[in-house]
Parts: structure tokens; sequence; C-alpha cells
């Protein structure tokens, strides 16, 4: 069956460079901000000497701690659990190395960036706690969020004694795997231009979630939220990185207001790493037992972290495998004089299922048995807690369609095994599973006399591609070809229902959470629109009583009329409704799965593992474009990929400074590192998820895919590297 | 970025003219404009010399001349290079990036600085940088650090990929001067940090880099580049080693074994090329010759791994050329 596959409707502006962006607002007055970071990690900022910035060409404000934009207010929301509540230049005190310490304002961006140069600061230095690895031991249990799973222990039976069901299993391993810090690095900085009109806030900013931005800025500005508009509809990247406010669109705005001017706040590429959020470093350590037939008897897996945006525990364990005694539990490493971690691309999932794919495969590998053969030992058909059913899971036929896609067969039992002249040759598998759900969300459409219909929605496109899927959901519900449909999203003033849609493109559920939504309300918007026709004067259909809708048209009385000629002919500008998705169905869970196969090839001499083939096989639901799906996953496996091949972020212990705070040094994969991935779609809708039957899938390819590396590396050489990233040092015979 | 003056030069002489105390030659630029930003280096006066003729890949008397401006990428591709020289071509193939590769130039490659990442940040001590103000890397993020010819001011390495397949050809560098013109053996351009880390080469001050000579080595055609690094691309080498051999019979007459990402400059193995000399051509005898490869190393707590990755850098490269 062919799959609806579109270009990206918003790609032809992308390359032309027609699509605007944050940072290419340009507005008449504007004044240019660049941040200045500390270069200590813990103390006091004892003095600056600012006279020669002062003195600099062009400069028109200079703030600091003692010289501050006013804020009135605190993040509210998610953000308070996920993002700095600290506002910026609070006070004279240093909580991180590259904290905001100065915001220089000048007439153009060089000038700012010159006058920045000139500030000396003097610092009173402490000593920092920086150390995640010193820290580990001083672990604490996380307070518990009101309203939030994370950190929460979970036991299964509720009295689950799991030292002893460890013990009394046939066979027991235990491993702890580390995973250091990782930085969301998008292409796009985090920039923002605020403008204040009559009170009224207008900020172009790139966020994954328009309205809740809005709602955050508006907390801490001390305004009504309606009086904050954030204008985003393109966003280059964000990974949850944009999921939040952090403090540059917060001076932005503050500093915009205090000066009377539009000001523009653009933060450098090496201040992204500390002044906005990233993937906290976590230690996991579990312990599996198993009876000899490979069926799991306890899974006890305790994680430590900095906080609780990486909750590995609670996002992955009670997702993947059946087992009779289940042990999570979480601690925290609290007051690190470190920046702040939130949530990164399928936080928790990720470093979650390295870990539980990893020790899987060591275990099949203790038990003598195929990794595959394990995981359908320990298969799951209903939720760890409630056992509730799953409403579509097809994971097996993933694995099936995956080895035969990918040649598992040929895979060596024993590592070492297959060689091709200088280069061990491995082969490794992984599950993916990410929770899938949506949110109720509120949808416009309306028609318009040039023939056009308009779908709406403060969601945003941080490159996931829901222009396209807005424009295809709405062509289908309205019967008419995509190049009809004119998608608005990335806009605080568009539909949202108020639930947690507030927070847009995050949870990979964007499409799942609109898409119902645009059904819905096209509905309303055909009724609309047929009632108009009826009853509008200069209707050619007015009075006929059976005036029916279909691709574009409306019949009624034996007549015919377009909707452009109708409205046009009304003199109406728009006809339209707004329909809001239904509640989830609860009386079943709800999430995606994938399998991956992966072969490297790891030189005999150097060690350097490279990756030469991967396979993901997915079950996400109906998938609604064939092509951006496929990006979607390409893009996550290469993202779940660079954890385990070369990206990590460096934090010296002693000074608490990111010596790889740079993209020369902070490495991502580049096309090299690559391969064409095969990736492949099964086609089972999730009609009980919604009715469009589409699951999210944009962190999905995320998960499972460095333990699938990583068990391939295992495979190739018998070694097997529990901290990421996987070197070559770490592959040295 | 501070304010600097710039001018073009169209000649040579112009170019010597115009530089003067703190001035700084621009080139393709990867590597000046990149530490103007990072405000590790400032000079007062840019001179361009984009415009001065210091041009051509040419067969000499002497060997291979190659023009100081060549681009990297021209050079790579550049059949008297590519053929004779297959070591040269390999190390500039995997140096930098495709972009990078079509600025910059052969002299500007010879002099770019250390990729340490105390060096390029300002806000910590670096002697290099910055005389007697400490070295951080001794006990800091030292992974990428080197291993030989380091001492307790500096354990920065030389990070040009050319310039250690330059090593191993002893290849000369032509220069030119307001006291005129010499030349000088790659070998001997480069100093070891010692207490002055900060005087990197025997470069005097406003002297031009104009062209480099690669003596003529009929059997270097058989030689090879392997790098070792962290991904395929667009990155420095952890380990990497130029190797060139001269078989016959099935025994090595001569060879030339020279390695980067281990050293504090191009690092040229004589000991190694000794044990190889009279020995037949197998991995056996690989194996055996590097065995002392690193012998005088001084590995740092993050990089314990180089001595040995050492030693199987060359190995392969010396295997790739009995394959
Ligand atoms: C991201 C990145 C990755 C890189 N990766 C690699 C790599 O893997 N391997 C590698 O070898 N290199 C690598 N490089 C370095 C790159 O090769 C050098 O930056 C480049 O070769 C410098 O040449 P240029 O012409 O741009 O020099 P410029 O930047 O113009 O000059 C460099 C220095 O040389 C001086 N200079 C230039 N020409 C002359 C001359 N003729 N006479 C006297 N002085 C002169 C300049 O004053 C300056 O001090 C990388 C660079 C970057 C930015």
């Amino acid at each position: 069956m062919a799959r609806p596959s579109m270009d990206r409707i918003d790609a032809r502006a992308k390359v032309t460079g027609a699509a605007r962006y944050s940072a290419d607002h340009k507005l008449p007055g504007m004044v240019h901000g660049h941040l200045v970071t500390s270069t200590i990690a813990r103390g006091r900022v004892v003095s600056m000497d600012l006279d020669a910035a002062r003195a600099a060409g062009g400069v028109v404000e200079i703030y600091t701690p003692d010289h501050r934009p006013a804020f009135q207010g605190a993040l509210t929301g998610l953000a308070a659990v996920f993002a700095e509540t600290r506002p910026p230049l609070a006070d004279r005190e240093v909580h991180y190395h590259g904290q905001i310490v100065a915001l220089v304002l000048a007439e153009t961006v060089e000038q700012a960036r010159d006058a920045a140069a000139l500030i000396r600061v003097t610092y009173e230095a402490q000593p920092p706690n920086s150390s995640f690895e010193d820290a580990k031991e001083h672990a604490v249990s996380p307070p518990s969020v009101p309203g939030l799973p994370l950190g929460v222990p979970i036991k299964e039976p509720e009295n689950v004694d799991i030292k002893a069901a460890l013990a009394a299993s046939e066979v027991t391993i235990e491993r702890t795997y580390e995973i250091p810090p990782r930085h969301h690095s998008m292409m796009e900085p985090h920039a923002a231009v605020a403008v204040w009109q009559d009170g009224r806030l207008t900020i172009y900013s790139g966020t994954q979630g328009p309205a809740a931005h809005a709602m955050e800025l508006s907390g801490v500005l001390g305004v009504e939220q309606a009086d904050v508009h954030v204008i985003s509809p393109y966003v280059g990247g964000g990974f949850g990185g944009k999921a939040f406010t952090w403090a540059p669109a917060m001076l932005a705005a503050a500093a915009a207001r205090e000066l009377g001017r539009p000001v523009k706040v653009v933060t450098g590429r090496e201040q992204l790493f500390t002044v906005t959020g990233h993937r906290a470093a976590s230690s996991q350590t579990f312990a599996l037992g198993a009876r000899r037939d490979g069926r799991l008897n306890a899974i006890e897996h305790a994680t430590i972290s900095q906080s609780l945006g990486e909750d590995p525990g609670y996002r992955t364990t009670p997702k993947y495998y059946a087992a009779p005694n289940v042990h999570i539990s979480m601690k925290i490493t609290p007051g690190l004089d470190l920046p702040t971690a939130t949530i990164m691309r399928a936080p928790g999932d990720e470093s979650g299922s390295f870990a539980l794919e990893c020790v899987m495969d060591e275990l099949a590998e203790e038990l003598g048995m195929d990794p595959i053969e394990l995981r359908m030992r320990n298969y799951l058909e209903s939720t760890l807690k409630g056992k509730l059913p799953y409403s579509s899971k097809h994971l097996d036929e993933c694995y099936r369609v995956g080895a035969e896609r990918f040649g598992w067969s040929r895979r060596g039992e024993r590592p070492g095994a297959v060689t091709d002249g200088e280069w061990q040759v491995g082969m490794g598998m992984a599950t993916a599973v990410l929770d899938a759900g949506r949110a109720p969300t509120t949808v416009r459409v309306a028609f318009r006399p040039n023939g056009t219909a308009t779908v709406g929605n403060a969601t945003s496109d941080a490159g996931t591609g829901m222009w396209t899927v807005m424009a295809m959901t709405g062509a289908r519900a309205l019967g008419l070809p995509a190049d009809r449909i004119r998608p608005a999203l990335g806009d605080s003033a568009l539909p949202f229902a108020g639930s947690s849609d507030i927070y847009g493109a995050v949870g990979s559920a964007a499409t799942a959470t609109v898409t119902p939504a645009i059904l819905t309300a096209a509905r309303e918007a055909i009724a609309k629109l047929a009632e108009h026709a009826a009853t509008a004067e200069g209707s050619p259909l007015r009075g006929a009583d059976d005036v029916r809708y279909a691709e574009g048209r409306l019949t009624g009385g034996g007549k015919a009329v377009t909707f452009g000629e109708l409205l046009t002919l009304t003199g109406t500008a728009e006809v339209g409704a707004q329909g809001t998705s239904a509640d989830l169905d609860t009386t079943h869970a709800y999430a995606s799965y994938a399998a991956h196969f992966c072969e490297v090839r790891v030189n005999r001499w150097t060690g350097e593992p490279l990756l030469s083939r991967f396979t993901t096989v997915v079950d996400a639901g109906a998938i609604l474009n064939a092509k951006t799906a496929r990006g979607q996953i390409t893009g996550g496996v290469l993202f779940g990929l660079a954890a385990a091949m070369c990206e990590e972020g460096r934090v010296e212990g002693a000074t608490g400074r990111i010596s790889n705070a740079n993209l020369a040094d902070y490495l991502l994969p580049v096309n090299a590192d690559t391969v064409e991935f095969d990736v492949h779609f099964l086609d089972h809708p999730d009609t009980r998820l919604s009715p469009t039957g589409a699951r999210g899938i944009g962190e999905l390819g995320t998960v499972g895919a460095a333990a699938a590396f990583a068990n391939a590396v295992h495979n190739a050489t018998g070694r097997r590297v529990r901290t990421l990233p996987i070197t070559p040092d770490k592959l040295l015979a | 970025m501070r304010p600097y003056t710039y001018a073009a030069a169209r000649s040579v002489g112009e170019a010597l003219e115009r530089a003067g105390d703190g001035s700084a030659y621009l080139a393709g630029g990867t590597t000046l404009v990149d530490l103007m930003k990072l405000e590790v280096v400032s000079p007062a006066h840019v001179v361009d010399i984009t415009a001065v003729p210091l041009r051509g890949i040419r067969r000499g008397p002497r060997g291979l001349f190659i023009g100081a401006m060549e681009r990297m990428a021209d050079v790579a591709g550049h059949h008297l290079v590519a053929e004779p020289y297959p070591v040269v071509a390999e190390a500039l193939r995997q140096s930098a990036s495709p972009q990078i590769r079509n600025m910059a130039t052969i002299g500007g490659n010879l002099l770019q600085r250390t990729r340490c990442g105390y060096f390029r940040d300002p806000a910590t001590p670096c002697n290099r940088r910055e005389p007697g103000s400490g070295c951080p890397a001794v006990d800091g993020h030292n992974r990428s650090h080197a291993i030989l010819g380091t001492s307790d001011a500096c354990v920065a390495t030389h990070p040009s990929d050319l310039a250690v397949a330059l090593t191993a050809l002893d290849a000369r560098l032509s220069l030119r001067g307001a006291g005129g013109e010499r030349t000088l053996r790659l070998a001997d351009f480069y100093r070891l940090p010692g207490g002055t880390p900060h005087l990197e080469n025997e470069l005097r001050p406003g002297e031009l880099i104009t062209g480099v000579t690669v003596p003529a080595l009929p059997w270097a055609r058989r030689s090879t580049y392997v790098k070792v690094r962290d991904r395929r691309s667009y990155e420095f080498a952890l380990c990497s080693a130029a190797v060139a051999v001269h078989v016959k019979g099935g025994v090595i007459r001569e060879a030339r074994v020279a390695a980067g990402g281990v050293g504090t400059r191009p690092w040229r193995l004589p000991a190694v090329e000794e044990a190889l000399r009279g020995r037949p051509m197998r991995t056996e005898t690989f194996e055996a010759a590097v065995a002392h490869a690193a012998d005088g190393a001084r590995p740092l707590a993050r990089n314990a791994f180089k001595p040995a990755l050492l030693r199987r850098t060359i190995v392969r490269a010396l295997v790739h050329l009995a394959g």
C-alpha cells in the first residue's frame, strides 16, 4: 500500500532563506544584546569594571546584578521543575561556570560583543562542587513534585523484597552504566527579539510551545498571559531545549520594556552550553534475576542523576519486560555548581533504554540465548501496574521483520567471531518503547474566499514536519489538495485547549495531539459553511435544505458552488469553526515501538568502532507522512547513536568548566559517521488512540539506538563498554 | 575580536614591508580569524597575503615544490602530489573539512596553533598564550594531549596532519624575511616547549613562509597516512602515523615513520625506522619494530592509552602498505 508522502511545504522557504527564524527579525530602533558569562563556578562577583565597555562606541545600556531589568515573578508550571528558576542577574552569587553576569546592549551586534569583551569582572571564587562523580555517593531521594511521577519509587508488588527475589533467581547479573551529560546543540541558538507596545509584549523567540512560552514569560514579567504574544513559526531544532523559557528570552523581554526599544538577544554557541538546559549525567545500576530458560524473575533499577529531568527508571523499566518482582528507584545530586539540567529528546527513555537493553544483552550472553529470544520470553502484554492492555502492540513483528531485513541470522554467536581483514564485525539489536499519548487540543479551521482553508493551532514545528502534516490532514479532512490548505502554527494567539497541549511539540505527541483535532474542527467548519450556504444573503444555495459539502464544493437545491465562489458572492472574509479533540480513552495504555539492528566494524589495531549498517522497524500506528516520518526516525536514531559514538559534555570537576563547550570539541556525528538507514514502518493504525491512528515517533528512534550500537561492539570485540561514548581508547586490546 | 588595521599585499616585498611588530599575515584565515574571535591572538595589524603570488606545485631539482599559498584541497588533488607522495595527499584529505580545505593554505596549515582547549580559552591560564601563567592541562582535561616532547610548562600537541607527513618525508621550508631568503628542515623548525612554550618555531618576526620542498624519494609512492580519531571526519587526530617503506624482495630497505597527535611537535620515530630496516615486510616485524615507539613517553591522567595507540597506529599503517 502506498503511504502518503509529501515534501515539506516549508522546505523551499528554508533552503532559500526565506523562512525567518527568531534572530532574523530586525525591527526599527532595535538594540542588540550580548551576554557576559562567569568564568568561575562558585563564588561572588566582587566588582565589575564597566568603564571601558561604557566608553566603547554604540553602547546603550549594561545590565549587571547591581542594575538589572525588573522581573516581577518566577517561572510557573513544569518550567519551575525543568528550567532555571533563579532569574538572570538575580544577585552577585555565582552558582555555575558560564552563568550570566551581564547583558550589554548596543546599537549593533558587533558593538555589543566588542563592549562585552571589555568588561572585567573580579570574583571571589570558592572551590566549586561540580563533580557529579564525587556527588554520587551523597545522592539523596528527590523531593516529590505534586502531579509529577518522576523520581517516585516503583515497586511491584508493593511489598516487594527485591534483594530476596534476586537471591532466589537462578541467574543474576548486576551492571552499572554511566552516561555523561549531553547538550541539545540545536542548529538555531536560543534567540529572541522583543518589542513592547501599550503594555503588550510581542516576542519572536524560537520555542517548542508558543503558548507555554507566553505563559511563562507573563509570569516572569508580571503581565497577563494574553498580553504576551509569542511568534515562532520556524524553530531550528529544540529537542526539549526549547520546551521551556530560558534567560536569553527573559532578558530580551525585560530589557526591551526597560529601554522602550526593541531588543534582540542571541545566545552565543559556547553560552548555549551553560545558560540553557542540558541532559544531566546519569549512573544506572541494573540487577536482573532470571530463570535458566530466560524468564525474568526480578528487575532492580537504581539511578543517580543530577535532577528529575533524567529519570530512566520511571520512563523505561516498567514498559519493556514482564517480571514478577520489580524495584525502581532514583536519587539525585542536588546543589551541584553546574548549569541547570532540563529535558532532552526522550528524557530518561534514552538513558534508560541504553542501560536496560545492554543489560538484557549481557543476560542473553550469560544464558547463552539469542537476544531476541530472551526479549520474546519476557514480552510485556499489559502495563506493569494496573495491568492495562496496550492499545496496539506489534513489537514482536518489529523483531521478526527487522531480523529478516537485517540478516540477523548471520550474526556470530560468539563475540569476535566475524572478521573482515583488519575489521572485527559485530551485530547488535535493541528495543525501543516510547509512551504514546495525546492531549486534547483545539484547532480552528476556516474557509476563505480565495479558495484556501486555514488550519491553525498554537503548536510548533521544530523541524519535525508539523507544517506539512497539518496541511495533509487538513486536506484529507476537507477533501482539498494540500496546496489549498494554509496551516498556521508557532503563534501563541492561535487556539489551544489549555491542557498539556500548551507545551506544544514535546513528548513526541504533537502529531497525535493536533491531527485528531483537525478532523473535529474540519467537521464543525463544514457544518458552519453549509449553514452559511443555506442562509447567507447572496448565496446561490440560499434556502436549500439539502446542502452538502464535498471536495471544496457545496451542492443543494440542484445548484453547486465552490466555497471560494460562495464566500466571494456573500462577501464573507471567512467561515470557520474551532474543534476540540476528545479525551483519551484510558482503558488502554499506549506506546510506540521499534526494533533496532546495528552492525559495526571495529578496527582490530586501533579500535575505532564504525557504524556500517542500521535497520529500524517501527510500530507507531498510522504514518501520516512517510517522508517526514522517515526523517524523524533517522534523525532520532542518529541522535541516539551520537551518544554511543562520540557525544559527551566534559565537565572539569575541579573548576565546573565544560571543557568542550563549542562545536569543534563537542563532537556530533558528521555525515561520514552515518550510513543509509534502513527504516521500515509497520502499518497498524492505532484508532483507539485517535481517529487519525497516529502515535508519536519524534523520540522513538533515539530510544535504544545507543544500546544497539554498544551490543554490536560487544559482539564484534567481546568488549562491553558501559560508559558512553564508546571511543577507540576504550576498545584497545 | 579587538580592533586592528588591515592591509592587503600584492607581492612578497610589499608583504614584508607592511609586516611589523604585532602584525599577522592572513592567508586562508581559518586559524587566524578563529583565534582572533576568541581573543587568543589580537594582532594590531593584519596583512592579507591572499593576493601574494606564492603559488605553484612543480617538480624541481631538489624535489617537489609547493607554494605556501596553495590551498589544501588543490594540493591534495594534484597529480604531482597524489601519485609520488600518497602520504601527503591522504594526510590532507583527512584534515578538517572540505570547506576548510578549500580555504586553508599550506603555509597557514604548518603555522596553525595547538587545539589545546586551555590555549583556546583566554579565561584560563596557559603558558603558551601567557608565559608564566601556568598549565591547567597537566592536571585537567588532557585526553587529547601529548605524551612525547612535553614539559611541565606545556603538554599541547601540534595539530597539523600535513606537518606529520612532511616530517616523515624530511621536507624543507623556504622562508623570506627582511634579511633575505633561507631554508630550514621542517624537523628543525618546530621547537619543543621546554620552559618557553610560547616560542613555537623558528620563524622570525615578519618572516614569510614562501613554500615547502619535498625531497625526491621515489619509494615514497608506497606511503600512507593513518589517522585515528573520535569521528570519521572533521576531527583532529588522537594519534596518526605517516609511513613510507622501500621494500625489495620482501625486505624493508628503508622506512620513514612519523606520528601525530602524540607529540608537542610532529614526531619522527628514527628508532622505529631503524628497527624496520633489513627485516621482512610482515606483521611480526611491524609489531616488534614499534615495541619501543613510545619510549620516553609521559602519559597524563586521561591519555594513558596513547602509547599503545601509537604503536598500533603505526602497525596498522604498515599493514596497509604490506597489503
Ligand atoms: C574546525 C577545524 C578543523 C580542523 N581540522 C584539522 C585537521 O583535522 N587537521 C589539520 O591538519 N588541520 C585542521 N584544521 C586546521 C586547518 O588546517 C588550518 O586552520 C589551516 O590549514 C590554516 O591555514 P590558513 O591558510 O587558513 O591559515 P591562516 O589562518 O590564514 O594562518 C594561520 C597562521 O599562519 C600564519 N601564516 C599563514 N600563512 C603564512 C605564510 N605564508 N607565512 C607566514 N605566516 C603565515 C598566519 O599569520 C597565522 O598565524 C582545522 C581547522 C578547523 C577550523
